[in-house]
């Protein structure tokens, strides 16, 4: 079953590509699922990106409420954590 | 009723008035359902098949971590599991995506057909190894194919088999599943389809909102999504 719909979230995305908005959003638990959606999100699209060989992490996704409120941003560089040599 | 069942069938196979009665006769119900009802749960022992005369229906399985996994999806015209007659039990649910209208047909029903009439039994099994054909394309795409391409052979291979069945307008046609579905069927996150629908509607191939695809390039779809029809077995069709 899915889960029972508490609020719907709208996840915009605004990084090297340029900004999409979230045309549906998605109903989530709380902004914490909603926080945990959008570094999820975050890492599937850098997934794509390290595959072609390149990683923007300077990307930021946008919580929204129904009203278009920002609820919270959350960084590309919150999804992952980095480790370089030296 | 069956009409869109027969248009499948007849792009592939001829039916005679014979066989078409035999199916009609085998329905032994129609029934309806919202959106996002599982109709069927994986290892249930069952005793009728579902075709499916309206709607989008789904084959799908849940992963532990509440993940969900889109195997395939079903048009108007399909049995959504004819492979039950033989499993007896499913290893995979059954949910509709939208609403749906489904008739219900019995294996007992499916039994006197391939005890009576063998054309059209060999034309079922054609149709489930069809499934395979398309279970197999699936699995290159989420397995080996990029985020765009995957969704541009998703959309290609839903315009053919919508036109089958005469559901198409020229290049667009109405699929109203949502992005978090999407994501479903490709093996990526609702953001990562989001981002790449953009990308697709900006190379000026193909749109997708408010439940409607619209192809903007059918040619240039087919390249980015590597479509080749040839699993679809519409030879006999007029492509």
């Amino acid at each position: 079953m899915r889960w029972a719909p508490m609020a719907r979230y709208f996840l915009n995305i605004n990084n090297g590509g340029g900004y999409s908005e979230d045309p549906e959003g998605q109903e989530l638990e709380n902004l914490d699922a909603a926080r945990a959606a959008a570094i999820e999100g975050v890492r599937s699209l850098l997934s794509e990106e390290a595959r072609q060989g390149q990683l923007d992490l300077s990307g930021k996704i946008e919580i929204a409420d129904a009203d278009g409120n920002i609820l919270l941003v959350v960084p590309f560089s919150e999804a992952v954590e980095l480790r370089q040599p030296g | 009723m069956i009409e869109r069942h027969l248009l499948k069938l007849r792009a592939r196979d001829t039916v005679s008035p014979e066989e078409e009665q035999a199916i009609r006769d085998s329905i032994a119900e129609v029934r309806t359902f919202g959106a996002d009802e599982i109709l069927i749960h994986a290892g249930r022992v069952l005793s009728f098949s579902i075709l499916l005369l309206e709607g989008i229906l789904c084959r799908y399985k849940d992963l532990s971590d509440g993940q969900r996994q889109i195997t395939e999806l079903h048009v108007p015209g399909d049995f959504a599991d004819l492979h039950s007659f033989t499993l007896k039990r499913l290893d995979h649910n059954i949910m509709t995506i939208t609403p749906c209208r489904v008739a219900i047909v019995p294996h007992e029903k499916l039994e006197q057909i391939t005890e009576r009439l063998p054309h059209l039994t060999r034309l079922y099994w054609f149709t489930t190894n069809m499934d395979a054909a398309i279970h197999r394309e699936w699995e290159v795409s989420l397995g080996r194919r990029s985020a765009v391409s995957r969704i541009a052979a998703l959309f290609c291979e839903m315009k053919l088999r919508l036109e089958v069945v005469g559901l198409t307008d020229g290049l667009s046609y109405d699929f109203d599943i949502t992005q978090t579905d999407l994501a479903e069927c490709v093996g990526l996150t609702p953001i990562h389809v989001n981002r790449t629908l953009k990308d697709l509607r900006e190379r000026g191939l193909v749109q997708f909102k408010s439940g409607r695809v619209t192809i903007h390039d059918w040619k240039g779809l087919v390249e980015v999504g590597e479509f080749d029809p040839a699993y679809l077995y519409l030879e006999k069709w007029h492509l």
